[in-house]
């Protein structure tokens, strides 16, 4: 899955020129917390967000009432946004695993989708990646998920597989991560449709060295 | 997949005022609508109903005298209405595209295309001359150009109608925008080359997850290409849902009228009847107080006079802008008197008389081996000089039929395939090249001015546009009279009783008589044109394309009209159209061409069933139904419409026939040969190599039609 | 079986009165067309009053030769010492008027030389024109090739070459307004001409087997009717411009009737003693062209947006 099967397409931007407030309201209207600064062509210059536009005490200490409203009044997106140096993107061609790790490792909640010359096309935040490792797993679909260990031998796999393709079980998503207890083994997280709970359980104990460690069904 | 995002355009409560002489006239009043990504929303109404007025005032094009007058339009979160013109034009350049009926209107006819597309890219974006070339040769592709790169190097006028309006789509694209409005985008495009165009737009939806406003009056290509439909009506809208709904359950009595008067692929003079809607769509300054439907409407009471009903939202989603929509029935409705007489008579007849029978009544009409050129002056020095070989366009070749006496013969095919021709040259308007042709017992090869006037009285027509129908200098009474003084049917002392009982039989009062032209609406200038056809009381009439100019409600009126004077004069009938519901609604008997070329003849019924020519296949195919349930076969043609004046040899549909690699070689016969005339039983003939097994094992192309 | 009753929104059939109210109601939405009929009206009023009644009268020297406006002389009074407001007045006559036929007894018709003018000019411009328009072809080429020829001559050389060719008579200068208007006229209807024999009235007259003529005069004529009138309204201005030119030469309108463009003429040969002279003659021929531009522009303005 790569970023532009996640993406948000057409997010909604906005110009330099807006007032901050004005911004603040449009992100309030549309549940929203990230908002792209563009200029003409939809090219990126810089970010907003709402933590960006909170007024912080060390800033309005010095101010008395009327001033910080006559400067709230003024203040525009050009100088509050994040800049668009200091603004992580991506391109849409980018794997979500990368771009996932970009976001943990550097602890931001979205990232915008530009192509050449920075032209904005959408927006990932944290929520659409969720959503689609949700979608990988299979969580749309209804189904018997089931969790089996078995050993990072070649062709081990293939023997659940094979199992698969007998019964005509269709796998909806698949997922896999390593037994931290056990060294050299692994579970692999299965979404089955039309099977069920009991004749999955059966079946796949019956595999030599693998074991189902957990199944359940999710209507 | 995700939570309901804010919508990409919200409309709510829009009114938009045009300032004219003496006050202001809202054109459009409480409209209200969103369209969220990737959906495609469709506007419907008739003409003059404020669908492309909602879209100029989107992208603030309203001109001088128009202004938003109350409401909101929300595109991204941001109010449109109050923005400064720069800001406006900065969003319409980057986030919305507009793409119009005629596509020379946003093409510059003196630039390269590729020079126009690049620009979109390179002026704002600053993208690199080579980056931007690359991307508009892609983009191109995408929207199926033959021959992308070459297009580039092309002036507008180079390419065909179809490819314009693909230019000008893939150029709306290219700014990626979030909004793209179109505004009858394939009303002036042929039957083959709209389906390929509204598939293009299914496609590009999804990939590109554009919102789409789609505005027509056809709703048929509603039902392919939207997925909420909002019907207007006298500039309001008054329902609203999505496709299905509206096709399934229509909630407002005009939805349910407007579904009513469109005869539906497969269906016929015989076992239908269309329900046209009584009455006009008033005029902005003329609206009445209460329901704005009430004056047409049947289930119209007291409260809808006095109360203007506003939008309500249903339980299931719907919303609609009725009083009493709970109240109303569909399946309970009764058709007005009148029709339900016609209908019964004409089902009476039926039963009487079988078709076979009617198809047996004596040929008033024969042709044989007609055809019609016109020469081609070029504009070389030999050419001038006359030295050059004299070239033709072959615009009527080797027509062969017979029309027996009552019944009528529908011609169908693309623009420019020679139907107008055809009948321009049965009635004398030009004189035949070759061939024979005889109506009754005269000849009828010679043009106009070697007629006498027997003839001249026995053979009339009617004409498509209803502006150009009538001389606007002169009263109805006049233009109707006119031809029984020059024909002498009518002693001049009774001309004008005469007139008013034809204006009588048209459902037009004799309070007409003395009205001008200017005074009539576009459906009463067609009746005036239909009368001043019978004033000479002819044999057979020639109608050219008498409907397709007029709104579907009105439509179903004319129609009901022609049919009814058919049955009471057995008046035969010549009647094109391109529309194959229409035709296949009219006509007893229907012919296709292609390219001057007759291909396939027969009764109605059997042209649309397997067995059919491989160009019917492709024309049944892309008819739009308005039923998005129904199942239709994709067969889309490549390329365009060859040059007539160069036909290609052998069989003429066989550079862009679908069908010909069925046969040995891929089809080498047909490039070679002219095709034999199969025929297929009952006066059915087919004009192709493929044999009529082959043919008549084809699956139809729409499902319901096989059950008919 | 159809359609209900279409009693919605029936306007009354309009009574002939009724439309000519249209037409001039047409006239008064324009405020151009309102002030140049105003003007033209001022004239025509001044020549029928002129023709019963002259402050004095027009061709007798009554008075001190050059006078200034004064109080008896509202408009002052020329070298021959005749009143000058008395002269425009009697002016308009032969310009919209009146012309006179050759011969002793002094026989007028009505209707100015302008106007008579124009008249003939509309005639046989329309004529050909039509014909040029509807047949095409050969006849297209003939005559408009004829007529393009006329046209090459300066419109000056023209009425030299007729008035020298004839004599001079109101009847000469309607002739030589007639041949130098006519190409333009001509013109004019065949463009519309061609434009209108598209329409599907036409095909539907050609179905009747109309004759050529009929569809001409009676389903072409009256559609191009707007803007040829327009047209003609800025030719008799045009022409009234011709009288005057011709008249300032010395062989326009013969005398005694006193002519604006020879009283200019007259004055100029003082314009150095007596400067005033050529002024109200001069304002005379420009108001009346004006005005009559004017009525025309606005008549074509509010006629093109009735057309939509």
């Amino acid at each position: 899955m790569l970023v532009k099967d996640c993406m948000t397409r057409h997010p909604v931007v906005v110009s330099p020129d807006l007032s901050a407030a004005e911004a603040e309201r449009i992100m309030v209207e549309n549940h929203i917390r990230h908002l792209p600064v563009v200029e003409d062509g939809k090219r990126l210059i810089g970010l907003i967000t709402r933590e960006r536009l909170r007024l912080k005490a060390e800033d309005i200490g010095s101010y008395d009432v009327w001033e910080i409203t006559r400067n709230l009044a003024r203040l525009k997106v050009r100088s509050v946004m994040i800049p668009l140096k200091q603004v992580w993107t991506v391109t849409p061609n980018r794997s979500i695993e990368r771009t996932a790790s970009l976001m943990t490792e550097h602890k931001i909640g979205c990232l915008p989708v530009v192509e050449e010359g920075n032209v904005v096309v959408g927006i990932v935040t944290q929520v659409d990646l969720l959503e689609s490792f949700q979608i990988m797993l299979g969580l749309p679909a209804k189904g018997v998920r089931v969790t089996v260990r078995m050993s990072d031998q070649p062709g081990e796999f293939a023997k659940l597989m094979r199992v698969m393709a007998e019964q005509k079980w269709g796998v909806m998503g698949i997922g896999s991560f390593p037994d931290r207890r056990h060294e050299g083994f692994y579970f692999a997280v299965l979404k089955l449709v039309g099977a069920d709970e009991a004749a999955v359980a059966t079946v796949l104990n019956d595999i030599p060295g693998q074991e189902v460690v957990d199944i359940r069904t999710v209507v | 997949m995700t939570q309901p995002s804010a919508p990409i355009l919200k409309v709510e409560n829009l009114a938009v005022a045009y300032k004219v002489r003496g006050g202001e006239i809202e054109a459009v009043q409480n409209v209200s609508f969103d369209i969220h990504r990737g959906d495609s929303h469709g506007i419907v109404g008739e003409s003059g109903c404020g669908k492309s007025t909602v879209a100029w005032a989107i992208v603030n094009f309203l001109g001088a005298n128009g202004y938003v007058k109350r409401g909101s339009i929300k595109f991204l979160g941001q109010d449109l209405v109050g923005k400064s013109p720069e800001e406006l034009r900065r969003l319409r350049g980057d986030q919305i595209a507009m793409v119009f009926q005629d596509p020379m209107q946003a093409l510059n006819p003196s630039m390269r295309l590729g020079d126009q597309m690049k620009e979109v890219l390179t002026v704002h974006r600053g993208i690199s001359e080579s980056e931007a070339e690359d991307r508009c040769v892609d983009m191109l592709q995408r929207v199926y150009m033959p021959d992308a790169a070459n297009v580039m190097r092309r002036y507008p006028h180079q390419i065909s109608g179809g490819q314009q309006q693909r230019v000008v789509i893939a150029m709306a694209l290219l700014n990626n925008p979030a909004l793209l409005i179109m505004d009858e985008p394939t009303t002036a495009l042929d039957v083959t080359v709209e389906a390929a165009v509204l598939d293009l737009i299914a496609e590009l939806r999804r990939e590109f997850d554009t919102a789409i406003m789609y505005i027509t009056h056809n709703l048929g290509v509603v039902a392919r290409v939207c997925s909420q439909v909002g019907v207007m009506y006298a500039g309001e809208m008054v329902e609203r849902a999505s496709v299905e709904r509206i096709f399934a359950q229509p909630q407002h009595p005009y939805t349910q009228g407007l579904i009513r008067c469109i005869p539906t692929l497969g269906e016929d003079k015989a076992s239908s009847a269309l329900y046209p809607i009584p009455g006009r769509v008033p005029p902005p300054n003329a609206r009445p107080a209460g329901c704005i439907y009430a004056p047409r409407c049947d289930y119209a009471q007291q409260r809808c006079r006095d109360e203007r009903p506003a939008l309500r939202l249903l339980a299931d989603g719907v919303q609609v802008r009725c009083h009493f929509t709970e109240e109303i029935d569909p399946g309970q409705w009764t058709p007005p008197e009148e029709v339900e007489e016609m209908v019964e008579t004409v089902n009476g007849q039926a039963d009487a008389a079988t078709p076979a029978s009617t198809n047996n009544g004596k040929p008033i009409l024969e042709l044989h081996d007609l055809r019609k050129y016109y020469p081609v002056t070029g504009g070389s020095l030999r050419d001038v000089l006359g030295l050059g070989e004299k070239r033709f366009v072959k615009a009527v070749e080797g027509a062969t039929f017979s029309v027996p006496k009552g019944s009528t013969l529908g011609i169908v095919g693309e623009s420019g395939c020679g139907k107008s021709t055809l009948i321009k040259t049965i009635i004398g308007l030009e004189d035949s090249t070759s061939g024979q042709a005889r109506f009754m017992s005269f000849d009828i090869t010679e043009g106009l001015s070697e007629r006498n006037m027997a003839l001249i009285k026995e053979l009339q027509m009617v004409f498509q546009n209803p502006d150009s129908t009538m001389n606007p200098s002169y009263t109805v009474g006049q233009q109707i009279g006119r031809p029984m003084v020059r024909f002498g049917t009518v002693p001049r002392s009774q001309v004008r009783d005469e007139v008013i009982k034809l204006l009588q039989s048209m459902r037009l009062g004799a309070n007409y008589y003395d009205r001008l032209p200017r005074q009539l609406s576009g459906g009463e200038k067609q009746r005036v044109g239909i009368a001043r056809a019978l004033a000479s009381r002819p044999d057979l009439i020639l109608c050219d394309e008498p409907v397709s100019a007029l709104d579907v409600s009105v439509q179903a009126a004319i129609l009901n009209l022609l049919l009814d004077v058919q049955r009471e004069q057995n008046t035969t009938m010549l009647f094109i159209a391109h529309d194959l519901s229409v035709v296949r609604f009219f006509s007893d008997n229907v012919a296709v061409m292609y390219l001057g070329q007759i291909m396939e003849i027969g009764p109605a019924d059997a042209i649309y069933r397997p067995p059919y020519h491989p160009y019917t296949e492709a024309l049944l195919s892309a008819v739009p139904i308005p039923d998005p349930t129904v199942k239709q076969k994709q067969i889309r043609l490549e390329g365009s419409v060859p040059s007539a004046v160069d036909p290609p040899s052998g069989c003429r549909f066989h550079t862009r026939c679908p069908r010909r690699k069925l046969l040995p070689d891929d089809g080498a016969i047909c490039t070679r040969e002219t095709p034999p005339w199969q025929e297929a039983g009952d006066g059915h003939r087919i004009f192709c190599h493929l044999p009529l097994e082959t043919l008549a094992s084809f699956d139809p192309v729409v499902e319901s039609l096989a059950t008919h | 079986m159809t359609v209900a009753p279409q009693t919605i929104d029936v306007p009354p059939s309009p009574s002939r009165w009724s439309r000519a109210w249209d037409n001039l109601s047409l006239v008064f939405a324009s405020r151009i067309a309102t002030v140049g009929l105003v003007i033209v009206l001022l004239w025509l009023v001044l020549g029928i009053v002129s023709l019963f009644w002259t402050p004095y009268p027009p061709n007798s020297s009554l008075f001190t030769q050059n006078l200034m406006p004064n109080s008896t002389n509202w408009l002052g009074t020329d070298h021959l010492g005749r009143d000058i407001l008395s002269r425009l007045m009697a002016g308009t006559q032969v310009v919209l008027l009146k012309t006179r036929l050759p011969g002793e007894n002094g026989w007028v018709i009505p209707g100015g030389v302008a106007v008579w003018g124009v008249i003939g000019a509309l005639f046989f411009g329309s004529v050909l024109g039509l014909n040029a328009g509807y047949r095409g072809g050969w006849w297209d080429q003939i005559i408009m090739q004829v007529l393009d020829a006329l046209v090459a001559f300066p419109a000056i050389v023209l009425y030299l070459v007729i008035i020298t060719a004839f004599e001079q008579g109101d009847l000469v200068v309607v002739f030589a307004i007639t041949v130098t208007g006519t190409p333009g006229i001509a013109r004019l209807v065949r463009s519309l001409a061609l434009d209108i024999k598209t329409r599907d009235y036409i095909r539907a007259a050609e179905t009747r087997g109309e004759s050529p003529s009929y569809i001409m005069f009676r389903e072409i004529l009256p559609n191009a009717r707007g803007p040829v009138l327009v047209d003609a309204t800025l030719r008799v201005g045009y022409a009234i411009f011709a009288i005057g030119t011709l008249g300032f030469l010395g062989i326009g309108l013969p005398p005694p009737d006193p002519d604006w463009g020879s009283m200019v003429n007259d004055a100029r040969r003082f314009i150095f003693v007596f400067s005033w002279g050529v002024i109200p003659p001069s304002v005379a021929i420009a108001s009346l062209v004006i005005g009559l531009n004017l009525f025309a522009d606005g008549m074509r303005e509010e006629l093109g947006r009735y057309q939509k």
